[in-house]
């Protein structure tokens, strides 16, 4: 026992030491994800070298991600200022089919159509956001009804899908592909990444939503409008919400009540594991990217091994799961020392 | 510089070295944790007899804490052993340490608000059960007579929220005794205690000591620390080094081998006696707000340091947050420069030129997560836009603004990207104080700025806070600390149950008056007796 000590006692007073174990927590707290993802891509690519490993697939892949990447980057600024939104889903649903439903019923143009559905997108946002800042509702509740009664709203509007009397020139805004081949969509989600990313990283208000997220009352006494900055997330959040739906019924050729709801949870998924990317537990544009990548290749690779459609939610929930729960593990780890 | 590697040296600060004694109840030897490649703790050797009344001091960062979570368990140490009444502890783990009878109270006493009194001291224990079910009356047999023990006046079914500060310290210290500790650790109890409850602490304390549990008292109040300990063990850079019995160092001394030098003589300084026939740089005119404030006026003239002296509750910080926008006062006003301002949140404070650094630095001023340069910047966003029409900002522009101020403030930091977190505490709070330079700021208000901060960063910040107050911005500076009162400031009002009591200027300026004028008026007396009754 004394002597053992000793001997280590000798071997750690020389040099400092490098606890290996800690900068391996670390690291795996920081860049977990994308080494999970890469590790993904690798197996894919050898499981299934061709079809899996294909630039038309990536490209797929990419398009399939675009819709819920905005979504997600849209919901990511409501976590990143210390809120919740859970309408995003239902709001996508919702102006989904009200997009088409302008077009088909009220015989709208297509341009004021899509304006249309946008400034619905950000008005729900903004609903969201006076309800969670006047009205002081907590948010996961207040965004829960707002959603809740879209979704009754929607059903008012039209209770049969509307697939007549939509413009090829719609379905074209997401179908084709205008540069190189790639699909319309990733240009949108490109552009709409890039801005928000600048957004928050470059301008005075990123910066202020931050700083909110961080610790609300420092920001408060730092001369911040906090329910300003609130706002303009939520604003923000059901503007995505709005591209989202309006380019899945694009998409689709269609508005189909109910149909965009299950981007809530991809998204939640997809910003959680971007949270755990990078940092430690900030949430932030690049890592709800990561987020929505590795969703995206795990669907398409296990659709291409052949595995049935119920592995995808046991997938999607698993990779949550332990993307965060290592994550927590590794930065409680470091936090203690 | 220090002998500390020879016992029999006597140190140069008076202390002795072999003060240790001997017949150690606790020993710890050979302490040491080293955190990413640096020392926090480097050999430590301690011991601590049955019913010791033991300090511990040094400056922030000097390995207190570590020390401190090492007994506790909740930090493995590299090496070191620690003995208790013989038997070795089990290291890292709080388990252990709680059943060899050690307690660890936290400055921020990790109290349930909402559970009753005894609720929360009987957390953790196993309690008594009739069919299944917690048999409150007889689970309470040892915690209520414990409160006995520690003098607890209150019925233990109140929310621990409807309690004061002092009277937490009282169910904390009573917890302790439940479960049957032989030490006790304190960390900066009287930080958030008033005079007459701080000596209540005390006689508790010395009670404790008599009936045979040690205590191990950290502060940075030395006046307590020299007046109240058995033994005082000096902490600097991770190592021990002063050892000595009560009364074989003074206040000066302890000064000196915390910091490793002297600091100036309060006496020695110069007074700056503001012109007051100047128009003040801000008036505070019969503001009054609830029960909090009843009805203050004052002025703050250009170049002084103006304080607010007073007790825990005396209403100034509500005062403070008045002015700086987070309530609307009941009645009154204030005037900026001479003119009539009207500010309705933080947001227009701030655009006004009023600032606050508040009290609670880590829970209403920093951004804990972020780094130096967002927390030094976040403020004065607006002055890094590239163009400023647009709302896009200079990454660059920030940093350089950060950098300088780090180096003028004299930031510990390895750079400005580093955690926040990671400074010490006088470091945090020189940055709070930097977010506000050259941000436009017309008065800045400092709640309590060295709480928990250590010597000679406090010195350094009483440099800022002067030099800031010449250079023509308002100051109020309040402060629970008579002595930093009585360094620092041109002027003093002394505020008492929402009111200004009186006025002190330059020379007469001493801890004496300041604490006469807070509690040792007359019906002041009159309610102490009271409460004794």
């Amino acid at each position: 026992m004394t002597k053992r000590s000793e001997t280590t006692a000798r071997t750690t007073s020389g040099r400092k030491p490098i606890d290996w174990r800690r900068a391996g927590l670390l690291f795996l707290s920081r860049y977990g994800t994308i080494f999970g993802l890469v590790l993904m891509i690798v197996f894919f690519s050898s499981m299934a070298p061709t079809t899996f490993f294909s630039r038309a697939n990536f490209l797929n892949i990419l398009s399939q991600a675009s819709l819920t990447a905005i979504i997600a980057a849209g919901l990511t600024y409501t976590l990143v200022v210390g809120e919740f939104d859970l309408s995003v889903g239902f709001a996508a649903s919702f102006i989904g089919l009200i997009v088409v439903g302008f077009m088909s019923y009220q015989g709208m143009p297509i341009w004021l159509s899509i304006v249309l559905a946008l400034v619905v997108g950000v008005c729900l946002g903004l609903i969201n956001g006076t309800l969670v800042t006047k009205v002081r509702i907590n948010a996961v509740i207040a965004t829960l009804g707002v959603g809740t009664m879209l979704t009754g709203l929607g059903f008012s509007y039209s209770a049969f899908p509307i697939a007549t009397g939509i413009p090829r020139a719609f379905t074209n805004i997401s179908l084709s592909r205008v540069l190189f081949g790639i699909p319309n969509p990733v240009f949108f989600m490109a552009a709409i990444l890039l801005v928000l990313w600048i957004i928050l990283n470059r301008t005075d208000i990123g910066q202020k939503m931050q700083a909110v997220g961080a610790n609300i009352e420092a920001a408060r006494l730092s001369g911040i409008r906090v329910d300003r900055i609130k706002m303009f997330a939520f604003g923000t959040a059901g503007l995505c919400a709005a591209i989202t739906g309006t380019l899945l019924s694009s998409l689709l050729g269609s508005g189909t009540l109910g149909v965009a709801d299950g981007y809530l949870l991809d998204a939640f998924a997809a910003v959680f594991l971007g949270s755990a990317t990078l940092r430690e537990g900030q949430f932030h544009i690049v890592g709800t990217f990561v987020g929505v990548l590795i969703l995206a290749v795990g669907f398409n690779g296990l659709a291409i091994l052949g595995a049935p459609a119920n592995y995808q939610p046991i997938f999607k929930g698993g990779i949550l799961i332990l993307a965060v729960g290592m994550s927590a593990l590794a930065r409680r780890y470091a936090a203690s020392r | 510089m220090l002998g500390t590697t020879q016992k029999s040296e006597t140190s140069a600060f008076g202390g002795s070295m072999d003060a240790r004694s001997p017949a150690g109840w606790m020993e710890i030897r050979g302490l040491t944790k080293s955190f990413a490649g640096e020392l926090a703790l480097d050999a430590a050797d301690l011991d601590i007899a049955r019913g010791e009344v033991h300090g511990l001091v040094g400056a922030n960062g000097a390995g207190k804490s570590t020390l401190i979570r090492c007994l506790a368990g909740v930090t493995m140490p590299d090496r070191g052993r620690i003995t208790i009444g013989g038997a070795e502890l089990r290291q890292g783990s709080p388990q252990a340490s709680e059943q060899a009878g050690l307690a660890f109270i936290h400055q921020e006493l990790n109290l349930v608000p909402h559970f009753s009194a005894l609720q929360n001291m009987l957390l953790g224990v196993r309690k008594a059960t009739r069919f299944g079910l917690i048999d409150w009356k007889r689970s309470g047999i040892r915690a209520r007579a414990a409160a006995k023990r520690v003098g607890i006046q209150f019925p233990l079914e109140t929310p621990v929220s409807e309690l004061s500060v002092a009277e937490r310290w009282l169910v904390m210290i009573g917890k302790a005794l439940a479960l049957d500790a032989n030490l006790i650790a304190m960390d900066e109890p009287t930080a958030s205690l008033s005079e007459p409850e701080s000596e209540k602490l005390f006689a508790i304390i010395r009670d404790l000591s008599r009936h045979g549990v040690a205590i191990l008292y950290v502060s940075h109040r030395l006046e307590e620390v020299l007046d109240l300990c058995d033994r005082i063990t000096v902490l600097r850079d991770g190592r021990i080094v002063d050892q000595a019995l009560r009364g074989r160092l003074d206040k000066k001394g302890l000064v000196r081998a915390i910091i490793g030098h002297d600091i100036r003589a309060p006496e020695d300084r110069e007074h700056f006696a503001a012109n007051r026939s100047q128009q003040p740089i801000f008036s505070v005119r019969d503001v009054a707000w609830r029960s909090a404030v009843k009805g203050v006026s004052f002025d703050v003239f250009p170049g002084e340091v103006l304080a607010l002296g007073g007790l825990i509750g005396a209403g100034r910080t509500e005062l403070a947050r008045l002015v700086a926008g987070v309530h609307r006062p009941d009645s009154g006003h204030f005037e900026l420069h001479g003119q009539r301002i009207a500010v309705a949140n933080e947001a227009e404070a701030v655009e006004t030129g009023i600032a606050l650094v508040p009290e609670e630095r880590r829970s209403q001023g920093l951004m804990l997560d972020y780094s130096v340069d967002f927390n030094i910047n976040i403020a004065s966003l607006a002055t890094f836009r590239n163009f400023s029409s647009l709302p896009f900002v200079s990454p660059a522009k920030g940093r350089r603004r950060a950098e300088g101020l780090v180096d003028r403030l004299g930031i510990k930091t390895p750079s400005i990207d580093a955690k926040i977190a990671s400074l010490s505490g006088g470091n945090q709070q020189k940055a709070l104080i930097a977010r506000w330079l050259g941000a436009g700021i017309r008065l800045l208000i400092l709640d309590e700025p060295s709480r928990g901060v250590d010597v000679g960063a406090r010195e350094e910040i009483h440099g800022t806070i002067r030099a800031l107050a010449r250079s023509g911005v308002g100051i109020i500076l309040i402060s629970s600390d008579v002595e930093e009162l009585a360094i620092v400031a041109d002027r003093v009002l002394v505020m008492r149950e929402g009111r200004l009591t009186g006025e002190l200027a330059g020379r007469d300026i001493t801890e004496a008056r300041i604490i006469e004028l807070s509690y040792h008026s007359a019906d002041n007396a009159e309610r102490e007796q009271r409460d004794q009754a």
